[in-house]
């Protein structure tokens, strides 16, 4: 007896130190990713980096003020143009296609699904490949704008937006909605004053997760957006560096001092993954209030 | 009751977010509001009432040769500094796709490393070029192409063509080769396997490094003259100039063929001319320039080089690159005409020329006064 008891007390020991090694396991490339970029990050990381672009400059020097405009503004329009789609379809399936009776509906319903998960698992190399092919017939070849990198992007966007959107607003008690209804509140009055309010918090922490799996994004951009030295806040015309791209034009574009060139591609890439970080964090915050919401309605009920 | 107190809970729970949201784009506005780089002037547009408005405002788009990738840095830089008004980008995505892009239209000129075929400049149609026009190929910057190596330890490498035909081909692969150390007796070559790396993008540097191959060792490169390098032969392939400098920084035992600006810390073999080891400088460059002359039955806007790599001139360094800064001779808009023109005149003009030369290891036009002379009268026929 005692020996079968020892038997598998050792398994469960070498199972659960196989499960912590695993975990570890998983978090070291990130920790050696963070350190590294910081590291070597740190060393451009100064005034000039936030206040210059890259014109006129030929070797030490300059910085990515254009490259965090430029993200700033390609990101802000994407999310622009998907949150309203992406929520929009998440309320709809939700909403109306879950409750309807008609076939027609749901078929429309299944395929609409069965489209956003095939959108998800598109490369974004093929979103920005769409839009060139789309840029490319309609506007010429050497077409670049910052707004046709905000559409590659939206593409992206959207499906991973409308995914964790429609999640969220699944969870809204169907009880809520119901006594909307019962007080002879339309639906789309119940939609704006129940639903929506209820699933706010979720619905900003899909917004942010949707922001920070775009704001790294670098194939779209290069192809459809290009890279320049200067400032450009016009997103309908010119070129439109972003940091990502930023980070690959500096590694592989360099010019004769390269070790000026590579300090610099790290400094933006430490910028980006402390955007990236912040985002998260964000959304974990927002996650949390809402929890803490939840408990104290429950304490007070 | 329970309808109004969720509410009103809800409420109070929103303004936490709403006021995070409020926070957020409050500052994202006022960052954006705020910046205007420091290092760019801010542009005036042309009115009548600022008389000292600048007289060029546009964008012109380039692409082509990563080689030409410091240098055209360089010239970008003043030129963006002397017209603040105007921005030229420069993709260097490779000789190949400059010269597609150019006709397509896609970039206002081209720079490559070769210049276009004859029979191609009669077959294409450069969507960019009035109907009729020309085009117009500058010589803008000649530099050497160094055959780079990783062996720590050892800063001078001797290779005549053959061997570095027989070293690319597969024919000799161990850095202690009886042929190599015969041509280095005073260096201690490891016993090494050879790593080639060559490019794997169509490259106008393998254009010039297999030309090399061609004429000065035919015995041994059969594969002839190709941008593309031949697929029958073995080797780690690397993208781009960049790509091929981290190759080589990778892997000890590693040889390539690299543009000299981009060397870095790698070793740069001297190769051997009529006898002597010559090894790649400017002013190597310039002498195998001086002994070449341009191709014969193209117009004298269309200055494509011939370049002679078996030079008698035991000074000159015959792997060198002319590259070639591509423009219509007539384009459809003035407003590009007048940009490209104005950029081609920067390029060429001494200033450009000492800067990149200085930048980036290549040789000045104004050298050779000759072609100097001819280069700025075909700049001067863009319109």
């Amino acid at each position: 007896m005692l020996h079968i008891a020892k038997r598998r007390t050792v398994a469960d020991r070498v199972f659960t130190g196989g499960l912590i090694a695993c975990g570890v396991l998983a978090i070291v490339p990130l920790i050696s990713v963070v350190w590294t970029t910081l590291s070597r990050g740190s060393e451009r990381l100064d005034i000039d980096f936030f206040t210059q672009s890259m014109r006129g400059i030929t070797g030490a020097g300059g910085g990515a003020l254009h490259a965090i405009m430029g993200t700033l503004l390609i990101t802000a329009s994407a999310t622009l143009i998907a949150v309203p789609i992406a929520f929009g379809t998440a309320l709809w399936l939700t909403e109306y296609a879950a409750s309807t009776t008609s076939p027609a509906v749901k078929a429309l319903a299944r395929t609409v699904r069965g489209v956003i998960d095939v959108l998800a698992g598109i490369p974004s190399i093929v979103a920005g490949l769409f839009m060139y092919a789309v840029i490319a017939l309609t506007l010429g070849p050497g077409y670049r704008s910052g707004f046709a990198g905000a559409v590659a992007l939206a593409l992206i966007m959207i499906p991973v937006v409308e995914r964790s959107g429609e999640e969220v607003l699944a969870r809204v008690p169907a009880e809520l909605k119901e006594a909307g209804l019962a007080l002879g509140a339309p639906q789309w009055s119940v939609i704006l004053r129940v639903v929506l309010p209820t699933a706010l918090p979720g619905l900003v922490s899909a917004l942010l997760l949707g922001i920070s799996r775009i704001i790294g994004e670098t194939a779209p951009l290069l192809l459809v957006a290009g890279f320049t030295d200067s400032m450009n806040y016009n997103l309908s015309a010119g070129r439109m560096i972003s940091l990502p791209v930023y980070v690959y034009s500096q590694w592989q574009n360099k010019g004769v001092d390269a070790q000026a060139y590579d300090a610099r591609a790290w400094s933006a890439a430490l910028v980006l993954l402390a955007g990236v970080l912040l985002l998260h964090g964000l959304a974990g915050l927002v996650i949390r209030l809402q929890r803490q919401n939840r408990q104290v309605r429950r304490a007070r009920r | 009751m329970q309808i109004a107190r969720l509410t009103s809970l809800n409420m109070k729970h929103n303004k936490s977010v709403k006021l995070l949201t409020l926070a957020t784009t409050t500052a994202a506005v006022l960052l954006l509001a705020a910046c205007s780089a420091s290092n760019e002037q801010p542009v005036v547009p042309p009115t009548s009432d600022t008389p000292n408005a600048p007289a060029l405002s546009g964008t012109l788009n380039l692409g082509g040769s990563s080689a030409q990738t410091a240098a055209q840095t360089t010239w970008r830089a003043a030129f963006q500094s002397a017209n603040s008004a105007v921005s030229v980008n420069y993709d260097p995505l490779g000789s190949g796709a400059g010269r597609t892009g150019f006709a397509d239209g896609a970039y206002a000129m081209a720079g490559t490393d070769d210049a276009f075929q004859l029979s191609d400049i009669a077959s294409t149609e450069f969507k960019l070029c009035a109907t009729g026009s020309g085009i117009v190929e500058l010589p803008v910057y000649v530099s050497p192409i160094a055959v780079a190596y990783n062996l720590p330890g050892i800063t001078e490498l001797k290779l005549d063509a053959a061997s570095v035909a027989a070293i690319f081909t597969g024919r000799i692969t161990q850095w202690n080769d009886p042929a190599l150390l015969a041509l280095n007796p005073n260096v201690a070559l490891p016993e090494l396997n050879i790593t080639t790396v060559h490019r794997a993008d169509k490259s106008g540097t393998t254009g010039n490094f297999t030309d090399y191959l061609t004429d000065a060792a035919s015995e041994f490169w059969t594969a002839g003259r190709t941008e593309s390098w031949p697929a029958e032969l073995s080797g780690e392939a690397a993208e781009k100039t960049q790509g091929m400098r981290q190759a080589l920084e990778a892997a000890n035992g590693a040889i390539g063929y690299i543009d000299v600006s981009q060397v870095g810390s790698l070793g740069m073999a001297s190769l051997l001319v009529q006898g002597t080891a010559v090894e790649p400088t400017a002013a190597a460059a310039a002498k195998a320039l001086a002994g070449s002359g341009l191709e014969a039955g193209r117009s004298n806007i269309d200055l494509a080089y011939d370049i002679n790599r078996v030079p008698t001139d035991n000074t000159a360094y015959p792997l060198i690159m002319v590259s070639y800064l591509v423009a219509c001779q007539q384009y459809q808009d003035a407003t590009t005409a007048e940009l490209v023109k104005a950029y081609a005149t920067h390029v060429i003009s001494e200033a450009a020329q000492s800067a990149a030369a200085k930048d980036a290891g290549s040789v000045s036009l104004w050298e050779d006064a000759a072609l100097q002379k001819r280069v700025a009268d075909a700049a001067e026929a863009i319109r």
